[in-house]
């Protein structure tokens, strides 16, 4: 079968390459359509096919969703797995950084809206995305925002499932897995979007730590060391003890870190930014936060202009 | 949430539609792909049989035209004794014989009950696709074995794998991509395991007071047993998790599922008749029955449950003779050489060949 699949799709140009895979632009012969093609290494793994790309079949194969990035196709070719992605030119880390690019708050406020949404359709597939950060929302030509790198995703755990902390890149860890908790939930997403958010109104990265005992210490500076008292039981992680007592920031604090911001935008970035999982907001309170109601209306994705002609 | 906040969402865009657990479902690869009738299902066994059938009906033509001038009378007599292809049923039954295996090998490997499941699963797709004639069962048991423990986020290095297993790190990797491939990318597998999770707790708050605590706990661990075998069996093809979930829980206490379900769903009935007869007069009443999380046909409910619970409870059962009779014929009708070698060396003076007949020595 993979006969026909492979002449069906040409690799034009290589744009990237991570640990397991290599990307490249390319075209779909029958329609002409832009394509990107992830071809997965398979050969350098000794223990065949690897995790990471098992996971992101896995779960791409479930979602569709406009603001999901969208699985093509699969073929094999010479011992390697391609994966058929659509294409997309841009991330919001490249948005972010590029100082050329002028963006307003009814931008950031679209942006906010499609990931809450792509994140949101994960959350109700019963899937973590467990990696998000500026680099894995990829923007389509006509400005859709899509969710992207599944490699890191898993099943939202039941209860007694014991997990690893070691998810999702560091300056967006929740603080639940900076203090090594041996079971979370889909609120650890919702935290990387906060961040996130903040990052899009600061325009540099919000919580950047140098390692990961330093990111500790600037999460709990930035927002407050949690207590007991707002996070019942925070006190028993092993690592607690080691934590420098910082006080949560006031409303004011907020205000004057962030002058652009709204108070249903400060609302939604702190339910967001809430220390106790349990309480911090899910994608649907988020969803129905009054900032998306509230003027300016967000922007429509297909006016926002990244180039700069 | 607080109710300002849902007063302006009430303002819905064109086109608004309120997605469902069953839409979600319905967008499954589960669904999409590895969700059949009856009907579609034995068409798809035939059909995977009769392709291979024809191939391997080929393949003895050649042998016999290759090999024209060493095949005697009594060699072709015996080719066409001893190479016959499968059967659909035959086929059928070892695959299920296989199953069996696979689910054995998993158990005393002690993996989780989802990486056992998904293995099953993963086996019984796989030979949907392939005939038993085209690739040995035994050949890809470990591999699918070893494939599910990576798909349920439950890894296992293929060094250590290949030693509990006692199975070569090459036949661990070899048919892994083929795997994949025939398996539709698709790796997903809702399984009964979290419905009943929920089913448990709901039954208890749906009939609260009216059941103990203890003797649920029995029962769940009893039903859970009980899902875990009924995967043997195609329901998992043909019915939803929640569906299976129901059909065990009715053949461990049928009185209990019946009381909950009735509590639970028997008055949705008159609700959706009832929404029914205003929608004609008042187009508003449709938002109300498109909002209903528990609209439920009860009828067809307990109609599907009494289906699954048929389907579960007619597990194949393949004894090792017939799993022999089949596995020689396979042996033969892929290696027709081996049977005039055998009848050479036992022809001639009479004297029987020491060397054990290739079968024997296959191990199932």
């Amino acid at each position: 079968m993979s006969d026909k699949i492979v002449s069906e799709y040409t690799k034009e140009k290589k744009v990237g390459e991570g640990t397991y895979a290599v990307v490249y632009l390319g075209t779909k012969q029958s329609t002409g359509r832009k394509i990107a093609i992830k071809e997965i290494k398979t050969s350098e793994f000794k223990d065949g096919l690897d995790m990471s790309a098992i996971r992101e079949v896995k779960y791409l194969q479930e979602i569709n969703h406009i603001n999901v990035i969208e699985l093509v196709d699969i073929f094999m070719a010479y011992n390697n797995l391609n994966l058929v992605l659509e294409y997309l030119p841009t991330d919001l880390e490249v948005v972010i950084k590029d100082q050329n690019i002028l963006f307003t708050p009814a931008d950031i406020k679209s942006w906010m809206l499609m990931t809450l949404r792509g994140v949101y359709h994960c959350h109700r597939n019963f899937i973590l995305h467990r990696d998000l950060k500026p680099n894995n929302l990829l923007i389509s030509p006509d400005g859709q925002i899509k969710v992207a790198d599944f490699g890191l995703a898993r099943a939202i755990p039941a209860p007694y499932d014991v997990l690893t902390s070691n998810v999702v890149t560091r300056w967006y860890r929740a603080p639940e897995l900076l203090l090594g908790a041996k079971h979370y939930t889909s609120a650890v997403d919702v935290w990387s979007l906060g961040i996130i958010f903040a990052e899009l109104m600061l325009r540099i990265p919000y919580l950047p730590g140098q390692n990961d005992v330093d990111q500790i210490d600037v999460t709990f500076r930035a927002l407050g060391t949690p207590t007991d008292k707002d996070w019942p039981g925070v006190s028993k992680f092993s690592t607690y003890t080691q934590l420098q007592t910082y006080p949560p920031p006031s409303r004011d604090e907020l205000r004057k870190r962030f002058i652009a911001a709204s108070e249903n935008a400060l609302d939604l970035m702190s339910g967001m930014l809430t220390m106790n999982p349990q309480k911090r907001w899910t994608t649907i309170q988020c969803l129905q936060s009054e900032y998306f109601t509230e003027l300016p209306p967000p922007s429509d994705p297909s006016t926002i202009k990244l180039n700069k002609d | 949430m607080s109710v300002k906040q849902k007063k302006k969402v009430l303002e819905k865009p064109e086109g608004y539609k309120v997605i469902s657990d069953d839409d979600l479902f319905r967008s499954s690869s589960q669904y999409r792909l590895w969700s059949f009738t009856k009907e579609q299902l034995d068409t798809k066994r035939v059909d995977t049989n009769a392709h291979a059938v024809a191939a391997i009906e080929e393949k003895l033509t050649m042998f016999k035209k290759d090999y024209a001038s060493d095949i005697s009378e009594e060699d072709a007599k015996m080719i066409n004794e001893k190479a016959i292809p499968l059967t659909a049923e035959e086929e059928l039954k070892l695959v299920d014989f296989y199953a069996k295996k696979v689910q054995g090998i998993a158990q005393h490997l002690n993996l989780p009950t989802e990486v056992v499941s998904s293995a099953l699963i993963f086996f019984k797709r796989f030979y949907l696709e392939n005939s038993v004639m085209e690739i040995d069962p035994k050949t890809i048991v470990h591999t699918i074995i070893f494939l599910a423990c990576k798909s349920e986020n439950y890894f296992i290095s293929v060094d250590s794998f290949s030693k509990k297993t006692k199975a070569s790190r090459d036949t661990i990797l070899k048919y892994e991509f083929r795997i994949l491939e025939s398996l539709k990318f698709s790796l997903l597998c809702h399984h009964p395991f979290k419905p009943l999770h929920g089913f448990f707790l709901d039954i208890q708050n749906v009939l609260h007071g009216k059941v103990d605590v203890k003797y649920m706990g029995e029962i769940y661990t009893k039903t859970k047993k009980r899902i875990s075998d009924a995967l043997l069996t195609d329901v998992a093809f043909l019915f939803t998790p929640p569906q299976i979930t129901l059909a065990a829980l009715s053949l461990e206490d049928e009185q209990l599922t019946e009381k909950y379900l009735e509590t639970k769903f028997s008055n949705t009935d008159t609700i959706i008749e009832a929404s029914k007869d205003t929608n004609e007069k008042d187009k508003d009443s449709e938002v109300i029955k498109e909002d209903r999380p528990d609209k439920i046909n009860y009828i067809l409910l307990l109609s599907l449950i009494d289906q699954c619970k048929e389907v579960m409870s007619n597990p194949s059962q393949v004894s090792m003779e017939e799993a022999k009779s089949s596995a020689a014929k396979l042996y033969f009708c892929n290696h027709p050489m081996n049977i005039i070698q055998r009848n050479k060396k036992t022809q001639p003076d009479g004297t029987d060949s020491k060397e054990e007949s290739p079968v024997k020595k296959q191990k199932i």
